[in-house]
C-alpha cells in the first residue's frame, strides 16, 4: 500500500473529518500521538520520529491531512527550526527540543535580520560572546513574528569577533523565555502586529544548543531561507491572529461580487492576472514532479517571486473594480477591507523573507550564472 | 484523439532523433537561405520528416501513423520552435492530420499519403479578418449535379505554396463543412502574402466556383477540435522558442564585456533575466498542462488550451523583445538571428487566435465553474 494511503487510513480511523477535531483527546493529545505515528516529519529516519520515506510522499501525505483539516503532519517540509535542529543539531539536542517543536509544545522564531542589516543579512553584528556555559547573546534583532509567544528563537549571531560578513557566524538555538530578552511588538501597514523587536542584552545560549559548527551559520542560515522561500512560494500567508470574513474567498468570486465583471475594459485585464496564479500553481505541480523524480531543478528557486507579482497583481485588479469604494473600508464594507489588506499585504511577500529584487538577484546569479556585480 | 500508446521511451528516441534532424535541417544558414531566396518549401526537411514518419504522428496507427497524442507534438513542437522549423510541418502534422482523421469515409489514400509525407495538405480555415472562428468563414459551398462549388475568399492559409491539397472550411447555408481542392486549380487565385515574419509561408485563396469534395463528417466542432491542437503545438513552439532566445541571451550576458566587466554583472540586465525566466517556465507548464489535459479529456482542458495561448504569447512576446534589447547594438542588425525569433513570436501570437481573443475565453471558462 502506498504510504498516504496508510495515512489516509491511520486518519481516517483518528481523526473525525466532519467536525474537524481528535475522535478522542485534545489537539495536544493529537499532535502527541501524530509525532509518535511517524507523520510529523515522515522523511525522517524511524530513530527521529520518521518513517523513512520520501519527500514526495511527505507531501503527499501533508496534502491528506490538510483535505481533513488535520494538523501536525509534513512539518519536514515546513517546519524551520525543527529542519535545521535535524540537520546540525546534536543528538542531545535534538532529543531535547525536537519533539516540543513538532508537537507545537515549543512555540519558535526567526532571529536573522537587524535595523542595518536586511537584504545585506551579511553584515549583521548581534555578537555571541563565548563563556563557560555556553554564548551570552548581544544584540537587536527585527522583523520577528511570534518572538512574543516563542519558546526558542533561531538565532544567527557574530561569535568570531572582529571577523567580517559570512566568516565568523554561527547559528545557535535560544531560549525565548529569559532575562535578557526583550520583545517590543511592530506594527505593520496592514494594521496588525505580527513583527517584533527583540533586544538581546546578554541571554545564554547553552553550549549544546549550538547548531553546526561555529564558523558555519551563513551555510546553515542558506539552507533555511530556503526552506522559507519554498513555503512562501506556495502562497500560504502568515497566520491572521483575526479571521477577516473574505480571507479565503476566491479572487474571481471578490471580483464577481463588484457586479462589473461583465465590463469589457476590466475582461482582459481579469484574464491575465487570474492567469498569473494559474500558471505559478502548474509550475508549482512541474517542481513537485521533478522533486518526486529526484531531478535537480530551477522551478522551486522562481517560486517566492512568481506568488509576490500574483499577490501584487490580485490586490491591484481588485482595488480596480471597487472603483471609489476602494477608498472605503471596516466591517461596513467587507470587500474593500479585504482588497486594501491583501494590498497592503502583498510586500510581506515581495519584500520579506528576501525581496524580489534580491530574489532576481539569485535566480540571475544562482540559476543563470550571470557574474556577481557591484553591490549585489 | 485517443491517448497516446506511445511509450515516455519511444518519445524520448523521437524527440532525441527530431533534434538531430533539426541540428542537420534547420541551421541558421538554412533559415537565412530561405529568406534570401524567397523559397518557403525545403524538399530535403520536408523527407528528413517524412523519413522520420512524422508527418503521421497524430494519425491512429492502423491508418497509417504513429498514434501520438498532444504530449509527443508539443514536447516535439519545444524543440522545433526553438530553431524557428518552418513549414509545412504545422499544416500536414497537425490541423490536416487532426480534420482527415476524424472523417470515416472518402479519404482514406489521402490519409495514409499524408502519413507517408508524400501529400502536402494545408487548411484554409478564416477569412480576410484572421480570427479562426466559425463565424469567420467566408467562402460558401453550394451543392449542384456536378457536386459542391466553393466561392469565396480564405486568407492567413499556412503553406498554400507547397500545398498539393488544400482543405476549406466553407459554409453550406446550415453549416461550416470541409471540403478539399486538389492544387493548383485553375479557378483559385492563390497569392502569397507579405508577412513580418519572413519564414512564413501564409497566402490568401479566392475561390470562384472551384470543384471540391466535402470531407464527410467534419463540421465546426471537429474544426475546432483541430484547431485546438494547433494551438497547443504553437504555445509549445512558443515556450520553446522562448527559451532558446533566453539562453541565447544569457550567453551574451556572459560573454559581451563593457566597463570593464561582463554585462550580465549589471542588475539591470539581471533583473529582466530573471523575470524572462519566470515567464518561460509558467509557458512552458501551460504549455505541457494543456497538452496532457486534451489526452486526458480532462474537463479543464479547453480553459488549458486558451491559458496557453495567451501565457505563451505574452512570454515569448517579452522574450524575444527583450532579447533585442538586451543585445544591444549588435541585434538591431539584420544579420544578427534575434529579430527572426521576434518575427515569429509575433507572428505565433496571432496564429488560430488572438491572445485577446484567448484572455476572454479563458474567463469564460473559468466563470462557468465558480
Amino acid at each position: 500500500m502506498k504510504a498516504v494511503d496508510i495515512a489516509r487510513q491511520w486518519l481516517a480511523a483518528r481523526w473525525n473529518a466532519e467536525r474537524r477535531e481528535p475522535r478522542s483527546g485534545t489537539i495536544t493529545d493529537w499532535l502527541d500521538l501524530v509525532l509518535d505515528a511517524g507523520w510529523a516529519a515522515p522523511s525522517w529516519s524511524p530513530d527521529w520520529w520518521g518513517r523513512q520515506l520520501s519527500t514526495g510522499d511527505s507531501r503527499d501525505i501533508r496534502k491528506a491531512f490538510k483535505a481533513v483539516r488535520a494538523p501536525g503532519a509534513g512539518q519536514d517540509l515546513s517546519n524551520i527550526v525543527a529542519a535545521m535542529v535535524m540537520r546540525f543539531g546534536s543528538d542531545d539536542l535534538k532529543r531535547e527540543v525536537l519533539p516540543g517543536l513538532l508537537t507545537g509544545r515549543h512555540r519558535q522564531c526567526l532571529l536573522y535580520s537587524e535595523p542595518n542589516a536586511g537584504s545585506d543579512l551579511a553584515s549583521l553584528q548581534t555578537r555571541g560572546e563565548t563563556c563557560d556555559e555556553g554564548y551570552r547573546i548581544h544584540g537587536q534583532k527585527i522583523w520577528t513574528s511570534g518572538a512574543d509567544v516563542a519558546d526558542l528563537g533561531l538565532l544567527i549571531a557574530r561569535t568570531t569577533p572582529r571577523s567580517q560578513r559570512r566568516d565568523g557566524l554561527t547559528m545557535l538555538l535560544l531560549p525565548m523565555r529569559q532575562a535578557g530578552v526583550d520583545v517590543r511588538p511592530i506594527r505593520q501597514i496592514t494594521g496588525e502586529s505580527l513583527f517584533n523587536e527583540v533586544f538581546l542584552d546578554g541571554p545564554l545560549v547553552p553550549t549544546h544548543y549550538r547548531l553546526g559548527e561555529e564558523g558555519q551559520g551563513w551555510t546553515i542560515l542558506r539552507a533555511a531561507l530556503a526552506i522559507e522561500r519554498q513555503i512562501m512560494g506556495d502562497g500560504v500567508g502568515e497566520g491572521a491572529r483575526t479571521k477577516r470574513p473574505h480571507q479565503s474567498t476566491s479572487l474571481i468570486n471578490l471580483l464577481k461580487s463588484t457586479g462589473k465583471l461583465s465590463e469589457p475594459a476590466l475582461r482582459l485585464e481579469t484574464a491575465t492576472v487570474l492567469a498569473k496564479r494559474h500558471l505559478t500553481e502548474l509550475t508549482q505541480k512541474r517542481a513537485q514532479s521533478d522533486a518526486a523524480a529526484a531531478k535537480v531543478s530551477r522551478l522551486p528557486s522562481l517560486a517566492k517571486l512568481a506568488m509576490s507579482d500574483v499577490l501584487h497583481s490580485e490586490a491591484r485588479l481588485l482595488r480596480r473594480f471597487l472603483g471609489a469604494e476602494s477608498l472605503l473600508d471596516g466591517p461596513a464594507f467587507p470587500v474593500a477591507a479585504e482588497a486594501n489588506y491583501r494590498a497592503a499585504n502583498a510586500y510581506m511577500t515581495s519584500i520579506g523573507g528576501g525581496t524580489d529584487q534580491i530574489q532576481r538577484n539569485i535566480i540571475a546569479q544562482q540559476i543563470l550564472g550571470l557574474p556577481r556585480g557591484d553591490g549585489s | 484523439m485517443p491517448q497516446s500508446p506511445i511509450s515516455r521511451d519511444e518519445r524520448s528516441a523521437m524527440r532525441a532523433s527530431f533534434r538531430k534532424l533539426l541540428d542537420r535541417h534547420c541551421r541558421p544558414a538554412d533559415i537565412r537561405r530561405s529568406i534570401d531566396t524567397g523559397q518557403r518549401f525545403d524538399p530535403d526537411l520536408w523527407q528528413a520528416i517524412a523519413d522520420l514518419g512524422l508527418p503521421g504522428l497524430l494519425v491512429p496507427a492502423e491508418r497509417g501513423g504513429i498514434g501520438g497524442g498532444a504530449v509527443d507534438l508539443e514536447a516535439l513542437m519545444e524543440d522545433a520552435g526553438a530553431e524557428l522549423l518552418p513549414g509545412p510541418f504545422l499544416s500536414v502534422t497537425v490541423l490536416s492530420a487532426a480534420l482527415l482523421s476524424a472523417q470515416m469515409e472518402g479519404f482514406e489514400e489521402e490519409l495514409a499519403d499524408l502519413a507517408s509525407g508524400k501529400l502536402i495538405i494545408a487548411t484554409a480555415l478564416t477569412g480576410d479578418r484572421g480570427s479562426w472562428t466559425p463565424e469567420g468563414v467566408t467562402v460558401t459551398a453550394v451543392e449542384t449535379e456536378e457536386g459542391w462549388l466553393l466561392s469565396g475568399s480564405a486568407s492567413f492559409i499556412l503553406d498554400l505554396e507547397a500545398a498539393d491539397l488544400l482543405l476549406v472550411a466553407a459554409n453550406t447555408g446550415e453549416d461550416n463543412a470541409l471540403f478539399a481542392v486538389t492544387m493548383p486549380d485553375a479557378s483559385v487565385k492563390a497569392d502569397r502574402l507579405t508577412t513580418a515574419d519572413l519564414t512564413l509561408d501564409l497566402g490568401r485563396a479566392v475561390l470562384d466556383q472551384t470543384s471540391a469534395r466535402r470531407v464527410p463528417g467534419v463540421g465546426a466542432s471537429e474544426i475546432s477540435a483541430a484547431l485546438d491542437l494547433a494551438r497547443i503545438a504553437i504555445a509549445g513552439a512558443q515556450a520553446g522558442l522562448a527559451r532558446h532566445m533566453l539562453d541565447e541571451t544569457v550567453s551574451y550576458l556572459r560573454t559581451r564585456v563593457q566597463f570593464g566587466r561582463p554585462i550580465g554583472a549589471f542588475q539591470a540586465l539581471q533583473h529582466m533575466a530573471a523575470d524572462m525566466l519566470v515567464a518561460v517556465e509558467n509557458a512552458t507548464s501551460a504549455a505541457r498542462a494543456a497538452a496532457e489535459a486534451h489526452d486526458a479529456n480532462a474537463p479543464d482542458r479547453k480553459a488549458l488550451v486558451h491559458l496557453a495561448s495567451f501565457a505563451s504569447a505574452d512570454c515569448a512576446e517579452l522574450v524575444t523583445s527583450q532579447a533585442i534589447q538586451m543585445h544591444g547594438g549588435i541585434a538591431f542588425t539584420w544579420d544578427h538571428p534575434a529579430h527572426l525569433y521576434w518575427r515569429r513570436a509575433s507572428a505565433q501570437a496571432q496564429l488560430f487566435g488572438s491572445p485577446d481573443w484567448h484572455r476572454e475565453h479563458y474567463l469564460r471558462a473559468l466563470e462557468a465553474v465558480s
